[in-house]
């Protein structure tokens, strides 16, 4: 499959912090690519990079092959991009930011905007200074949208919309995946990406720490494990094995993670007193939060 | 040159230029209506007391001379402090909203976001400029016009002339803002590009003033913009005042280059 965007040991400080380090991506055509971390943890700096208006410290960005710095403007014929803090000019409304953002592309925007205002509900004659957060950010979303572009930039983009919205949005995102279209989207909530994207890097102060499909990444992540004992004393004499990592272990109940298949567990638990047991696939929460976790227990 | 970039800066641009052009248009009527009045009011005995004298000359930043007459008064309009600081707020308001005005409002992300180069955003803010500033200095012209109507026809300056001394004014008008889009290209917020370089032209203002009462100063008054812009000089002799309008418009332009530069160059935050 062909990769749109490829970052390559990319690097970036600001003076002498560091916002991004050698981080290394590869989104391939077509996908839905979640790129997960809190606030602070270098997502805007790569985006703004990958935009052209950072340049990187090292390392290199490139998007349809092309350099992200250098020929950024060829790069953005064919993006459409939504920045986590959308700012417009007060004085434009839907109508004539299409009117205008049409005659930069040299593209009629009217007719797409004006189906993509419908489906998000939103009056195009409202001005920018009338209009609530969450209408901006519709605004936004049909002006990066309505070139129907091959590569679309989204940072958080469902921040301040409602949850119908939210769905409206994921539903377009996956029709224009299907489509061929490539969805790049920056996110802290985890449910989101997990319910949207197929593929998802995690970013952990400026670097990846995790960049597979959200299947791989279940798998290799093992499993959560529950054990409920029939009472205290009948669990008391017994250790885990190397394979049980316990996070939790209080009375009747232990708490962990399985790193091996399942029949091994089931195996070590034959014939002791086990009242129930419960063995299932992380959500993208649980992986996100061990990441964090090790972090801090790395700075321990 | 992008259509939607000129469309978009000159939206953005017009409210200024009107509401600029129309104060200038009526200041530069009230000046050249009153400004010879008060003139013919003056002996020319008056002017030659040496405070009075040099006041005069510290407006028109250049020996009074001959040109005692009502021509000095008409050149007054175009000196005028009022008069200037319009056409300096218009060249201030206009050159730092790209970049240091669309990173402080946070709408650099969206325009750069588009299939356009910073050049080519440079380029097309740069020619709306251009076209406003030109929009005001004929509004100035037209005030002017109508103001030395009520004046006898024989004191009216020739409009030839009128034309050369507002070349030269536009000239001046490129210099600040060539100093603007510099100082806009290094900064990231609007106020402070907008502080930096009104302190400098308030500075260079005083200098050029200072120096017709304090002689040592005369050696750094061609650091002055105002030095290069004498309006009595024009409409004494009617002479195009070639020299002084090329250093403004080659230090506006380098200056204005060096901003394109920078702009092209530079890392763009806006959070």
């Amino acid at each position: 499959m062909v990769s749109l965007i490829q970052l390559d040991n990319l690097t970036r400080r600001y003076g002498r912090r560091r916002a991004v380090e050698r981080v290394s991506l590869s989104v391939p055509e077509g996908t839905l690519f979640g790129f997960l971390g809190p606030n602070g943890a270098g997502k805007t700096t790569t985006i703004r990079v990958m935009l052209g208006f950072l340049q990187p410290t090292s390392g290199q960005a490139r998007i349809f092959g092309l350099d992200c710095w250098r020929e950024s403007k060829a790069i953005k014929q064919d993006i459409g991009y939504l920045p986590g803090d959308l700012r417009l000019p007060p004085w434009m409304n839907g109508l004539n930011a299409l009117w205008i953002f049409g005659a930069v592309r040299d593209k009629d925007l009217t007719g797409a905007g004006g189906e993509l205002a419908e489906k998000f509900d939103l009056d195009l004659r409202v001005k920018v200074r009338d209009m609530s957060r969450g209408m901006r950010q519709k605004l936004g979303l049909i002006l990066a949208l309505a070139h129907s572009p091959r590569l679309l930039v989204l940072d958080e983009p469902t921040s301040a919309l409602d949850p119908l919205m939210q769905q409206v949005l994921h539903d377009l995102l996956r029709q224009l995946a299907a489509a061929g279209h490539t969805v790049f989207f920056s996110s802290h909530s985890l449910s989101e990406v997990e319910q949207l994207c197929d593929h998802v890097a995690i970013v952990r102060d400026g670097e990846i720490v995790a960049n597979e499909s959200l299947d791989l990444l279940r798998n290799r992540a093992g499993h959560d494990v529950t054990i409920r004992w029939r009472n205290d004393a009948s669990s008391a004499p017994i250790e885990p094995p190397d394979f049980l990592k316990l996070t939790r272990r209080e009375g009747m109940i232990w708490q962990g993670t399985l790193d091996g298949p399942v029949p091994r567990l089931v195996e070590f638990l034959a014939g002791k007193p086990v009242e129930d047991l419960s063995v299932g696939r992380p959500d993208l929460e649980s992986l996100f939060r061990r990441y964090y976790e090790h972090d801090r227990e790395d700075r321990r | 040159m992008n259509r939607g970039l000129l469309i978009r800066a000159f939206r953005e641009s017009w409210p200024a230029m009107l509401l600029l052009g129309l104060v200038l248009m009526g200041v530069e009527a009230a000046l050249a209506f009153v400004l010879p009045k008060f003139g013919s009011q003056m002996s020319e005995q008056w002017l030659q007391l040496d405070f009075a004298r040099g006041i005069m000359q510290a407006m028109l930043g250049t020996e009074i001379g001959d040109h005692i007459g009502p021509q000095m008064f008409q050149a007054v309009a175009w000196v005028h402090p009022v008069a200037l600081a319009l056409t300096w707020a218009h060249a201030l308001v206009s050159c730092t909203r790209v970049p240091a005005g669309e990173v402080d409002r946070g709408t650099a992300d969206v325009l750069l976001g588009l299939p356009v180069s910073r050049w080519e955003v440079f380029f097309s803010e740069t020619v709306v400029w251009l076209v406003c500033g030109t929009a005001l200095l004929a509004a100035g012209l037209a005030g002017n016009l109508l103001g030395i109507q009520a004046l006898p026809p024989d004191h009216r300056p020739q409009l030839s002339r009128l034309f050369i001394v507002l070349a030269n004014l536009f000239c001046l008008y490129a210099a600040v803002g060539g100093l603007a889009w510099l100082v806009s290209s290094l900064s990231d917020r609007r106020g402070r590009a907008m502080t930096i370089v009104f302190l400098v032209l308030l500075s260079l203002f005083l200098l050029n003033y200072l120096a017709q009462f304090w002689h040592p100063l005369e050696k750094i008054v061609f650091l002055s913009p105002l030095h290069y812009h004498r309006p009595v000089n024009v409409l004494g002799n009617g002479a195009w005042p070639w020299r002084d309008m090329g250093v403004l418009l080659a230090s506006g332009g380098v200056m204005w280059l060096a901003g394109g530069a920078v702009f092209a160059r530079r890392d763009l935050c806006t959070v």
